[in-house]
């Protein structure tokens, strides 16, 4: 096998994914499209061997930066789903476009699909709705967005979201609209929670049985709506769905650093805690009322359809150049 | 007035308003120390009335929430016009008043003590316990169980905004209990992993619902989820007497700048609103057991307890504004 080096933007991007420079499920997953694109178009080489060897090494850095969101693997399985295709190929530049058109085709398409997702979402919020939603969402965003240049008066409970304050994020982006804010520390879900009609919020990754891995905190705001009978909407690309999830694979929740939560002073000098940093947690579907794709509002238990229409049942052939799968059994 | 005691009863007011002191328990004992000076510092019997009921006037309006400082006001207020009625010289009305305050110190202390003892004969060996910010009652009710040697083990959360938690964790660590601290987000994530959760209270209503720093509530509803246990630990003086009449407790809130400093409302834009409040309601339904110095009942049965404490239900007790008018027109 040929020494792949990775062009240095690509390894940029792969660092911006990891310290979280690059966030947000979509965002991650246009960037890991666009540094395949990159890629593609950094090579050098002639054997379309070593290029096929190549994509899969950057595929696989790639997938190593954030093991929850599946967005990631899945964007890079779009792209690297030609690999086939490209190993019966005998033009290196012909190989090369198609990766490059494929990626660029995600990216296309993530974007669209956002916008989609806003304008299906908007017609389920009403006139003078108030809106929570959580950390820092562009398709819980889209949605709100939507509804608010559709002319319905909405207000927006943004919680702060510690511990990386990305409600700080989506306060700014809502503003820039003209749409009312209002920050709340996350300990105060519940008590402001009799004011909501709806909650709004993203997710990173959707399990096959519906069931929501979003930005830590999304669970117990689920379950206070739940308590208050207010609604709890989740948008989300369809690439959110995680096919592994099929096949009884369990998702990874990512433990990130103490150092977000606390200073390097407090960790030096108080050895004996310890400080756990989830970055996500679970929403089971029974308390979410429906999931908002680009392809149309589901309940969350229908989130098989998804799954099978995306992927069909080959899933074990979808993620055959990315870590994640590989030892996967055929169901 | 004298402008010093103007100054220092404001001050008193601010630091005891949800901002330097951090327990509920701690904040009234600090005014009753501060009362005993002003008592001391007062030159005839018209200052010593003005100082102490401009002194209690401003602190419950600082912390209105607080059940202890507005019991311990009634019974100060009410021994004040007893020793009035007598037409005491002001020395000894000094005396007489100091000694009562230092009465209701210790007898706080010692009810304090008591419901932790009580409270930590439900802790069992190998309990993880899960808390939220700072209560005296809780540290006691671990310290009781440690000497015990009940081996335990807690998890506090960050207790956003104030964040009291980090500093309890450095309480715990230092008594050598295994500590873990996490976001106040991540309370429904840990759940599965606790056996208990204990708290302390701002105030308790009749019906049950007890008053505490904001996040208790969706800590309790999060517990009540996963069929974990809540106990929340309160001295018979966090009962809140004028519930029995209906009063509705006023949510406090902070500051803006605890959640947000200026040049972060800048960066995020200055339309940005926020919302602090500092205590929420935890309804009896989500509550075990209230553990008292009277000993454990179920939340619905603060009516009850209340009845054996003052005779009768409601209780024949005067009001605090009353009892300032009185003492104001005795002088």
């Amino acid at each position: 096998m040929a020494t792949c080096s990775v062009p240095l933007e690509v390894t940029r991007i792969a660092e911006d994914i990891k310290s979280m420079r690059i966030r947000g499920a979509g965002r991650i997953a246009r960037a890991a499209a666009r540094a395949l694109e990159i890629a593609a178009e950094k090579f050098e080489g002639e054997s379309i061997e070593d290029f096929i060897n190549y994509i899969k090494h950057v595929a696989q850095i790639l997938v190593s930066t954030r093991p929850t969101a599946v967005s990631l693997p899945n964007a890079v399985a779009y792209v690297t789903s030609v690999i086939d295709k490209i190993s019966r190929m005998d033009n290196i530049n012909e190989a090369k476009k198609i990766i490059i058109g494929r990626a660029r085709e995600f990216i296309e398409y993530s974007l669209k699909a956002t916008d989609k997702i806003g304008e299906i979402g908007s017609r389920r919020i009403e006139d003078g709705d108030v809106i929570l939603t959580h950390c820092n969402s562009s398709a819980a965003l889209s949605v709100i967005i939507h509804a608010f240049k559709q002319g319905k008066r909405v207000k927006v409970y943004a919680t702060e979201t510690r511990p990386k304050f990305q409600g700080h994020i989506t306060a700014k982006t809502l503003l820039r609209e003209g749409i009312d804010v209002t920050l709340i520390p996350d300990s105060a879900v519940r008590l402001v929670m009799k004011n909501v009609d709806k909650v709004v919020v993203g997710a990173d990754t959707i399990a096959a049985n519906g069931a929501v891995i979003n930005k830590v905190g999304t669970s117990q705001i689920a379950l206070a709506a739940h308590e208050a009978r207010v609604r709890v909407f989740v948008a989300a690309e369809t690439y959110k769905f995680s096919p592994a999830t099929v096949v009884g694979e369990l998702v990874t929740i990512e433990e990130r650093s103490p150092l977000e939560v606390v200073d390097e002073d407090f960790l030096k000098e108080n050895k004996g805690i310890e400080v756990r940093n989830p970055a996500f947690d679970v929403t089971p579907p029974e308390y979410i009322d429906a999931i908002i794709t680009e392809l149309g509002i589901i309940p969350p238990q229908a989130a098989i359809l998804i799954l099978k229409d995306m992927f069909g049942w080959a899933i074990k052939d979808y993620y055959q150049y990315t870590t994640i799968g590989c030892e996967m059994e055929e169901i | 007035m004298k402008f010093e005691v103007e100054k220092l009863i404001d001050d008193v007011a601010l630091k005891v308003g949800y901002g330097e002191i951090m327990g509920s328990t701690e904040s009234v004992e600090y005014v009753l120390d501060r009362m005993k000076h002003i008592i001391s510092i007062a030159e005839d019997k018209g200052e010593l009335v003005r100082y102490v009921t401009t002194l209690i006037d401003k602190s419950i309006k600082a912390r209105p929430t607080s059940a202890m400082l507005i019991n311990s006001s009634r019974e100060i207020l009410i021994k004040l016009n007893e020793l009035l009625d007598k037409g005491i010289a002001v020395a000894e009305l000094k005396t007489e008043l100091s000694k009562v305050i230092e009465d209701i110190i210790l007898k706080a202390k010692m009810a304090t003590d008591k419901a932790a003892r009580i409270a930590s004969h439900r802790i069992v060996d190998g309990d993880h316990i899960m808390t939220i910010s700072y209560s005296k009652t809780v540290l006691k009710t671990l310290d009781y169980a440690l000497m015990d040697g009940k081996r335990i083990k807690v998890t506090i959360l960050e207790s956003r905004p104030g964040g009291e938690g980090v500093i309890v964790a450095r309480i715990l660590s230092k008594k050598n209990i295994p500590t873990t601290l996490i976001v106040d987000s991540a309370a429904r994530y840990f759940m599965k992993n606790v056996s208990k959760v204990v708290m302390g209270a701002e105030a308790i209503a009749v019906n049950g619902a007890v008053i505490n720093k904001v996040g208790s509530s969706i800590l309790a509803l999060n517990a009540y989820e996963a069929r974990v246990r809540v106990f929340v630990v309160a001295g018979i003086h966090k009962f809140s007497l004028e519930t029995v009449f209906g009063e509705l407790v006023d949510i406090p809130t902070a500051r803006e700048e605890v959640l947000l400093p200026p040049d972060k409302r800048r960066e995020i834009g200055e339309n940005v609103k926020v919302y602090i409040p500092l205590v929420d309601v935890t309804p009896p339904e989500y509550i075990d057991a209230i553990i008292t110095d009277r000993g454990v009942i179920a939340p619905q049965a603060v009516p009850f307890l209340l009845k054996e404490v003052y005779g009768t239900l409601p209780p024949k007790l005067p009001e605090v504004k009353d009892l300032i008018r009185q003492a104001l027109s005795k002088i």
